[in-house]
């Protein structure tokens, strides 16, 4: 009798799925043209609905600007970029979102973020020129950088001997077994890439292959592979972690002897990116958006968010000092505008080229 | 003799049990009072992350939000569960079978598809996501834990009991509300303490239907400790198991009242230890 | 037959409840897992086999098995550490019973993801216990942690429903075993077990099946070896964005746990019969 239902059930969602077929999943609200060009009105024009990964931004400044502009800021989070992008699917009304540079592309390429007129925020001259027509987002029309971040090695320099400026260091250095792989696809497949000398994007499956005997290669070196990066180092279960340089600001800030802990930029390659601002199609007050990003833009408050996110932010002035600051016993830490040229940053990966990074993760894991 | 071995074995036993389920809680609580930000060494008594969490509107608003989403969850499984169960095992239809395994299955399905799934309904349905969304994905994992429960109390139950209260003139409804209801209390209690830890708990299912604000504690908590463990953290478990300490110490004086009526019906059949 | 309208009617607020919030999401899913993703990382629905011609690669088996077998571990060690507290609290705990139930109930209420960070602050290498006793022992990032942190994550679980059942068994039943059978282990084996089976499956079951699917034991507990089906679906549903083999799998796995169902509907079908007998 369970055969037949199950039979039944699988006749339902085959038939269903004929039904469906051509439909996505979800209705995101896709704008037109037209829509996501016309230009925002900078004013209060209701509470803000705010969502961001947690911990990114300072609780202060957000009961700043409440206080600045007499409304509130309603605030979600998310832990991935495929977690916001299912919440934006399922037609949630959000006014401010911060999503990673190549994501910028993905929803602008789906008009799904509307014009942000830079000109009309204060401060924005001190955004990095670099930034003024990136690459994800011609003429940063639709886009402004929030925070920064580059991948590398975190690891205790009181315990860890043989470092010798590379990747390979992860499973080739003497770490006492305790070696962590950072558990995002994008960033490990990335990192086996650099590894074997192509570029941090490759999608070719043949060169594919290669990374992922490296990544295979070098589980038995690891203790682990975890997202829990910050976690990992200040409980002393890792060693050696491959992290955000944020993340290193953040451990030092939990440990008794900060000066152990270290940050090194492997010479293979350097993976680099930004989390930045914009403003959904949907979006119910994108006035409000617009006033907070001028907000966040304002050197007092970045320096004192740059404190607070242990990430750098790239505005001239105070915030860049500020980020210095921080580190100015470990300049590694930092990302200088030559980082930001000579760093490779994460691409959109089309369809074909997708399937076979998610191939590469899935076999690794299951290796 | 051999009566009492056991007991002092099981005694220790029991002991060093309630030691390791209540360590980490003790760290927990511990730290939650630490003065300093380290998780590992204890620097002196301060109230610091106890400010910190409840000065901050949107946990206030994110632990609001979960106490409610989790007593509605707790009552509607409830009562929906019972039910079933009862159905489940009174009632002799061709539809029994379909029920069972429909109940079972829910139990079979990871958490992380029950939350894409539900969360595929919602937006294909055009329902917006919001607290509603979050209870109604918890009502419907719940009842499974629920029915099962119940199930085992009444299966070893029997129906002697309700068959005799039949015989002396009770219509099915008044059996079932004055003979089976109150013997099945201890289950239903366990079943509903069950539902409101779970829901109170839950994250992955919230994650995926929670709207944009408040989200409950649990997804903040895990969005939240994903990107470094701030103390403040402690300070958030610790109430919250204050808070189940007193909704437990209430659910503790309803069997009491339950207790009085049950010996009264004791007395009324001339049954003892029914 | 009466009777039995007035049962079967109970049946159907729940089972309608079911259906439309359940059994139609699931579908769903199903349906999904014919699809594929396009260009811009969107899930599309249509009938095309080839999520679940990729999951046929017989790599995916050992995670399966794996996570069948961190489960089953986790129900021995629940059954083994829950029966005899169980037992303690309903049979010698007299007046406190109430109070002892719910202190083993309490620690479930702290959510689980402190509780279990609480634990790797314990047990990290630096932490608590390696730091009191001056050794350096690797609890973390192994396969007994993950185990570990299912038991003490799902323990309540099995607890409740043993105790439930043995609350409800008469005393008297085991006074009247310990005349018939002379030892303790004998009116153990004839009498309390077999009316507390009920309550054993309930609680295997439910300490099994989610265990099956669980993902945060694994990936804050475990090693690189340590993946189990849970964190391969949620890589697909949260990092990987494809959706439609996510669904693939979750489909498989449920197929595989159907089968661990259909035999634990056998049993209690058993024992029921038996019971009412």
């Amino acid at each position: 009798m369970l055969n037949r239902r199950d039979l039944l059930k699988g006749s339902a969602g085959l038939a269903l799925g004929a039904g469906l077929a051509g439909c996505g999943v979800g209705n995101i609200d896709r704008g037109s043209k037209a829509e996501t060009e016309k230009p925002i009105r900078k004013r209060v024009d209701g509470d803000l609905v705010y969502f961001n990964y947690s911990e990114y931004i300072d609780p202060a400044l957000v009961k700043g600007f409440e206080k600045l502009y007499g409304v509130r800021v309603r605030e979600s989070y998310f832990d991935s970029m495929s977690a916001m992008m299912a919440k934006l699917r399922a037609g949630i009304h959000y006014d401010v979102i911060f999503p990673s540079a190549e994501y910028v592309q993905r929803l602008r390429s789906g008009f799904l973020i509307r014009r942000l007129d830079r000109d009309k925020l204060k401060n924005v001259d001190t955004v990095y020129s670099y930034f003024d027509d990136p690459w994800y987002d011609p003429d940063s029309a639709h886009s402004t950088p929030y925070g920064m971040y580059a991948t590398g090695l975190g690891y205790r320099a009181d315990k860890v001997s043989g470092m010798t400026g590379s990747w390979r260091d992860l499973g080739e250095a003497d770490s006492g077994d305790r070696s962590f792989l950072l558990d995002d696809y994008q960033e490990s497949i990335g990192m086996a890439n650099l590894v074997n000398g192509y570029p941090l994007n490759e999608t070719d499956t043949g060169k594919l292959e290669d990374s992922k005997d490296y990544l295979v290669d070098l589980k038995p070196e690891l203790r682990g592979v975890s997202a829990d990066t910050i976690t990992n180092m200040v409980s002393g279960n890792a060693y050696i972690q491959h992290l955000w340089n944020g993340d290193i600001v953040n451990i030092r800030y939990g440990v008794d002897n900060p000066e152990d802990f270290k940050f090194q930029k492997c010479k293979e390659g350097l993976p680099v990116g930004s989390d930045n601002f914009v403003i959904p199609v949907n979006a119910e007050h994108p006035g409000t958006a617009l006033l907070f990003i001028e907000y966040m833009l304002e050197p007092e408050n970045a320096a004192q968010n740059v404190e607070w996110i242990g990430y750098p932010m790239p505005y001239e002035g105070a915030p860049t000092e500020a980020f210095q600051g921080l580190v100015k016993e470990d300049p590694e830490i930092n990302i200088t505008v030559e980082d930001l040229e000579q760093g490779q940053q994460f691409e959109n990966l089309k369809g074909e080229g997708r399937l076979a990074w998610d191939e590469v993760w899935t076999e690794f894991k299951v290796s | 003799m051999r009566a009492f071995d056991r007991p002092r074995f099981l005694r220790v036993f029991v002991w060093i049990f309630f030691v390791f389920l209540f360590a980490p809680i003790v760290l927990v609580i511990l730290f939650s009072f630490n003065s300093s930000r380290s998780l590992q060494q204890f620097d002196g008594f301060s109230l610091r992350w106890y400010e910190t969490f409840f000065e901050s509107e949107s946990l206030r608003d994110s632990l609001i939000a979960s106490i409610q989403i989790a007593l509605i969850t707790m009552v509607v499984a409830t009562i929906l569960g019972t039910m079933l169960a009862y159905g489940l095992v009174r009632a002799r239809t061709r539809w029994s079978d379909t029920a069972n395994v429909l109940m079972l299955i829910p139990l079979v399905t990871p958490e992380i598809v029950a939350g894409a799934s539900a969360l595929l309904l919602f937006t294909q349905v055009g329902l917006q996501l919001s607290l509603t969304t979050i209870v109604l994905a918890h009502i419907t994992f719940s009842i499974s834990y629920v029915t099962v429960v119940v199930r085992a109390r009444l299966a070893a139950l029997g129906r002697q009991v309700e068959d005799a209260s039949m015989d002396l003139g009770a219509t099915r409804w008044q059996t079932f509300r004055l003979v089976t209801l109150p013997a099945l209390w201890p289950a239903i209690i366990a079943a509903g303490l069950l539902c409101f830890a779970l829901s109170f708990d839950d994250f992955v299912l919230s994650f995926f239907t929670t709207g944009e604000s408040p989200q409950p504690l649990p997804v903040r908590i895990w969005t939240q400790i994903r990107f470094g463990v701030r103390p403040t953290i402690n300070a958030i478990g610790t109430f919250m198991l204050v808070i189940s300490t007193l909704s437990i110490g209430l659910a503790l004086l309803l069997p009491r009242l339950l207790g009085r009526r049950e010996s009264g019906l004791k007395v009324l059949l001339g049954r003892e230890g029914a | 037959m009466n009777e039995n309208r007035f049962a079967t009617g109970f049946l159907i607020p729940g089972g309608l409840w079911l259906l439309l919030l359940f059994v139609v999401p699931v579908v769903l899913v199903l349906a999904l897992s014919f699809g594929y993703t396009d260009d811009l990382g969107e899930a599309i629905y249509d009938t095309r086999l080839d999520n679940y011609e990729r999951l046929v690669d017989p790599d995916y088996l050992p995670v399966l098995f794996r996570s069948a077998g961190f489960a089953l571990g986790a129900v021995v060690l629940c059954l083994l550490i829950g029966y005899p507290v169980a037992y303690y609290i309903a049979v010698f705990g007299g007046r406190w019973k109430n109070v002892l139930i719910a202190l083993v109930v309490l620690p479930f209420f702290v959510n689980y993801l402190i509780r279990t960070y609480a634990w790797i602050a314990m047990l990290g290498d630096d932490g608590l216990v390696n730091g009191v006793f001056d050794t350096s022992i690797r609890f973390i990032n192994t396969p007994y942690a993950v185990v570990g942190g299912l038991v003490y994550g799902f323990l309540a679980f099995m607890i409740l429903p043993i105790y439930a059942a043995l609350d409800r068994m008469d005393p008297a039943l085991i006074e009247a075993g310990k005349d018939l059978y002379g030892s303790p282990w004998e009116t153990f084996r004839h009498v309390t077990w077999p009316h507390t089976f009920q309550g054993v499956l309930a609680g295997s079951v439910l300490v099994f099946l989610p265990a099956v699917g669980d993902f945060v034991a694994a990936s804050l507990l475990g090693g690189p070896e340590e993946v189990m089906v849970g964190n391969l679906i949620q890589q697909q549903f949260q990092a990987s964005d494809n959706w439609p083999f996510g669904a693939a799998l979750t489909i498989a796995m449920m197929a595989f746990l159907l089968i661990w169902m259909s035999l634990y509907l056998r049993a209690a079908a058993r024992e029921g019969k038996e019971a009412t007998a």
